[in-house]
């Protein structure tokens, strides 16, 4: 695919999302114009880029959708819901089109064709009865936006005067030229009696060449002499300057045509026509003055009319020049906006620079252990402000991979929308923290648990509106997406007000797939959890949506996948909350360093609390009292079989993961450090307890902990002693599996 | 008042430009070729204009302008060269050397002074 069209692909995708997220808000507020208009800009973007990409199909269909658009902003037609799915339906297939584009065939295929040429028949159906005579054309006429403005009336401004508008080349003053000698020269022809500087072509002190000329005029010139000898005054830089003359009487075509010449900058409206010549500054401070006294007469702010519109009335301007200039100032202040907002980088440019970093966060902390070792003060002075450096880099590099949630999250408006459709419910979307940013690569794997998530609430979550409203609810339901940071992750929550999880049911369930046994002890929390086990699903019948077997182990699959966690609270009758946290970013973390024997493991710095040191950890209860709070901890060395004795004194790093505490005795500790995780191999997969593997500055291997894991044993294995008659496997599991642990890469 | 160096082999050339530029008030230095011209601004002498032909023997006025320009003190001197209607793609490689602008021989006193107030004060 060529340049232009890969450009174009994915503008117009930006533009169907855009136009998506109007279509739905316009079921809400079918009278909001700007919405309106913003729809057909869309479809007008996409129409008008398909053209240059020379896409034919594109743009045959996106014409009629684009004179439906066109009636409905005239208000030839009403916003309906049937007009409204119609238009979305338009917007799938767009969608599909430019997919066929991007997929480099040079048709769609036939049944995409069949959908379309359907589409176009109900879009002309809705256009016939409105403007038959338009659609019986075949032909396409694009808007061109200049021709609109210029086709406006040919009225003459009132103005006995020339209006001379130039700007000068870069090279004016190194030609020997001084710009204001023309000035002074006009001056000889006749009488000057406006002239504004246009000084926006300046740029910035330190990229500006003193030797260059960067100045523009506008000038209004009252003459006998011809448009020749005005000409001539600029002769000598006739070549390199940009030289506009309108003799007196103009047309306000060229009045027009000089406005959208002007430079570009966000000039207030006032300014841009004294600028151009269209108005004198007398004028405009009338118009501000009429302008006050109204706002004064209704005492409201807002209720301020615009100074073009006094303008006009006050007959000084012709409403065609102020409607130019405010079309010349919103495209000015869109296109800054949109400047401001974006620069296009390949997500594999910056994959590569986040490797690189990562790169440069080994060998860092491999100078930093070198400097120490040394101890030359200097040395480790400098090394450790290179550290604290490339630590900023990090974090900005790791920033500029993050994105919003928001565009995921609203990707479930339309969700929602279609499902309670189709299921015959009334529900309705929340979202909040749209704005918290997460790790590129993770917001792309998150939609399709997230997807799973929101229909499951739908389908089984949220109850048919009969049922609500005996349940004393309100007839509509509500699902809602959150997310916010907590200490170093992100949390999303999608919960739903619907009928929660009815614990019997679970329970029979699991049971039944022999997942507990009848007589198990379990927490309120560990049975709600069980939804997630694999093979698990408790709605009888299986529904098109969800419940297709494949079921929430798959979701907590995905997420544990990005070292997340996924667990479920839910009161019945009142609704369920899916908690789903993960990190920030899947490449690097900060360590905390610890060793056993001559093993080092890294354990993620976020979930470390505190570090005590204990002697004589005696005993075989494995939990210790912490300022009066029972702390479950596990040995290490233990854990992992590692051989020898251990020290007279050991450290216990506390950590903590959601919400529970546990230690991990380890014999010495070794201090925060950076690290870049780097996955186990295939063969590791099914360890539990260890997260991935890292290399330190010295050269060798460190694993780094799954503190979630750890936690988990630890908490299990106290419990274990408690409730013996439960058999837990993943202890046992673990530990026979540890000698591949030592042994590993 | 305003100094204008004019630089031209045809002695009937400088003589008539001279006398005109003299009775409109302005001090002339003249020079016959480019390395005169150059002789004069190395030793010193300040000029607000310089005014010079084209085709000349030895150095011509397109490698003059280009000299000039290179001087620290004329690097924005109002340059004007003499020309003929015919000349056109001359005019164009001069002002790329660095001319201001040009006087279409011949010209007459009014079109001359003219174009000089275009340039300098």
């Amino acid at each position: 695919m060529d340049e232009l069209t890969n450009v174009y692909v994915q503008e117009s995708r930006e533009q169907l999302a855009e136009m998506e997220a109007r279509l739905l808000r316009l079921e809400q507020t079918p009278d909001d114009h700007d919405n309106i208009n913003g729809i057909f800009r869309a479809a007008h973007t996409i129409k008008g880029g398909a053209g240059v990409v020379e896409c034919h199909f594109i743009v045959t269909f996106t014409h009629f959708v684009e004179n439906l658009l066109d009636s409905l902003r005239n208000s030839e037609i009403a916003v309906s819901p049937p007009l409204t799915t119609l238009l979305l339906e338009c917007c799938d297939h767009m969608g599909n089109l430019i997919g066929v584009l991007a997929a480099q065939q040079a048709e769609p295929a036939a049944d995409l064709l069949a959908r379309g040429t359907a589409l176009t028949l109900r879009l002309k159906e809705i256009l016939d009865a409105v403007q038959p005579s338009t659609t019986g054309q075949s032909g396409i006429a694009l808007h061109d936006d200049l021709v609109e403005v210029e086709s406006y009336g040919g009225g003459v401004v009132n103005t006995d005067s020339w209006h001379i508008s130039v700007r000068f080349g870069r090279n004016v003053l190194r030609g020997g030229m001084d710009p204001l000698s023309f000035i002074r020269y006009l001056g000889s022809l006749g009488e000057i009696i406006g002239i504004e500087t246009i000084a926006d072509a300046i740029p910035a002190a330190a990229d500006m060449d003193p030797e260059s000329c960067y100045l523009g005029f506008e000038i209004r010139l009252q003459t006998k002499a011809t448009k020749a000898d005005i000409e001539n005054v600029f002769n000598f830089v006739s070549e390199e300057c940009d030289l506009r003359i309108l003799p007196p009487h103009s047309n306000v075509a060229d009045y027009i045509r000089l406005l959208k010449e002007l430079p570009e900058d966000p000039m207030r409206i006032g300014e841009m026509l004294v600028r151009c010549g269209a108005l004198t500054q007398g004028e405009i401070d009338q118009g501000l003055q009429a302008q006050k006294t109204g706002s004064a007469a209704t005492a409201r702010e807002c209720d301020q009319p615009p100074l073009g519109e006094i303008l006009v009335e006050s007959k000084v301007v012709h409403k065609e020049i102020v409607d130019a200039a405010i079309v010349k100032q919103t495209q000015i202040i869109e296109k800054k906006a949109h400047e401001a907002q974006l620069v296009r980088v390949h997500a594999d440019k910056l994959d590569e620079l986040i490797d690189l970093v990562g790169e440069l966060v080994i060998a860092g902390a491999s100078a930093n252990l070198l400097a120490l070792k040394s101890r030359q003060s200097e040395l480790v002075e400098a090394t450790s402000v290179l550290s604290r450096l490339v630590e900023s880099i990090r974090d900005s590099a790791l920033q500029l991979r993050m994105v919003q949630i928001g565009d995921t999250f609203t990707r479930f408006n339309r969700v929602v929308r279609d499902v309670a459709k189709e299921l015959g419910k009334e529900i309705e979307l929340s979202i909040s923290g749209a704005e918290t940013e997460l790790d590129k690569t993770v917001v792309e794997k998150i939609g399709d648990p997230l997807m799973h998530l929101v229909r499951n609430s739908l389908d089984h979550g949220i109850e048919s509106a009969a049922v609500r409203l005996e349940r004393g609810k309100p007839a509509c339901g509500r699902v809602s997406l959150n997310a916010y940071h907590d200490s170093g992750i992100i949390v999303i929550q999608v919960s739903d007000d619907g009928g929660g999880l009815n614990r019997e049911r679970i329970r029979a369930k699991a049971i039944e797939r022999e997942l507990i046994q009848p007589g198990d002890t379990l927490s309120d929390n560990e049975l709600v959890n069980l939804i997630f086990e694999p093979g698990f699903s408790t709605v009888e019948k299986v529904s098109k949506l969800s419940g297709r077997g494949v079921g929430m182990d798959v979701v907590r699959r995905n997420i544990l996948s990005l070292r997340g966690t996924v667990e479920v609270s839910s009161v019945e009758g009142e609704g369920s909350t899916f908690t789903i946290r993960l990190p920030l970013t899947l490449a690097i973390i900060d360590g905390f360093l610890v060793g056993i024997e001559k093993a080092s493991y890294v354990i993620p710095l976020d979930s470390v609390v505190e570090c005590i040191e204990h002697k004589n950890l005696t005993g075989d209860r494995n939990f210790l009292n912490l300022r009066g709070e029972a702390l479950p901890f596990v040995r290490l060395r233990e854990l992992f079989e590692t051989e020898g004795q251990a020290p007279a004194r050991e450290s216990i790093v506390v950590v903590q993961f959601s919400g529970q505490r546990a230690g991990i005795v380890v014999d010495q500790l070794m201090g925060e450090f950076q690290t870049v995780i780097k996955p186990l191999g295939r063969m590791f997969a099914h360890l539990r307890g260890i997260g991935g593997s890292t290399i330190l500055g010295s050269g060798e291997v460190a694993l780094i902990l799954d503190v979630a894991a750890l936690v988990n044993i630890v908490t299990r294995s106290e419990e274990e002693r408690l409730l013996p008659h439960r058999n837990n496997p993943s202890f046992s599991a673990l530990t026979s599996n540890s000698p591949a642990v030592q042994s590993g890469r | 008042m305003s100094t204008i160096m004019l630089v031209d082999d045809s002695a009937t050339i400088l003589l008539s430009i001279s006398s005109i530029l003299n009775k409109a008030g302005y001090t002339v230095e003249r020079a016959a070729n480019s390395e005169e011209a150059l002789k004069k601004f190395n030793a010193g002498v300040k000029i607000n204009l310089l005014i010079t032909d084209l085709n000349m023997p030895g150095m011509d006025g397109i490698e003059l302008i280009k000299e000039v320009r290179k001087l620290p003190d004329y690097k924005f001197v109002p340059i004007l060269f003499l020309t003929t209607e015919s000349q056109q793609s001359r005019k164009l490689e001069a002002k790329a050397a660095g001319a201001s602008g040009w006087i279409v021989k011949p010209a007459t006193a009014d079109e001359l002074l003219n174009t000089i107030k275009l340039v300098i004060k």
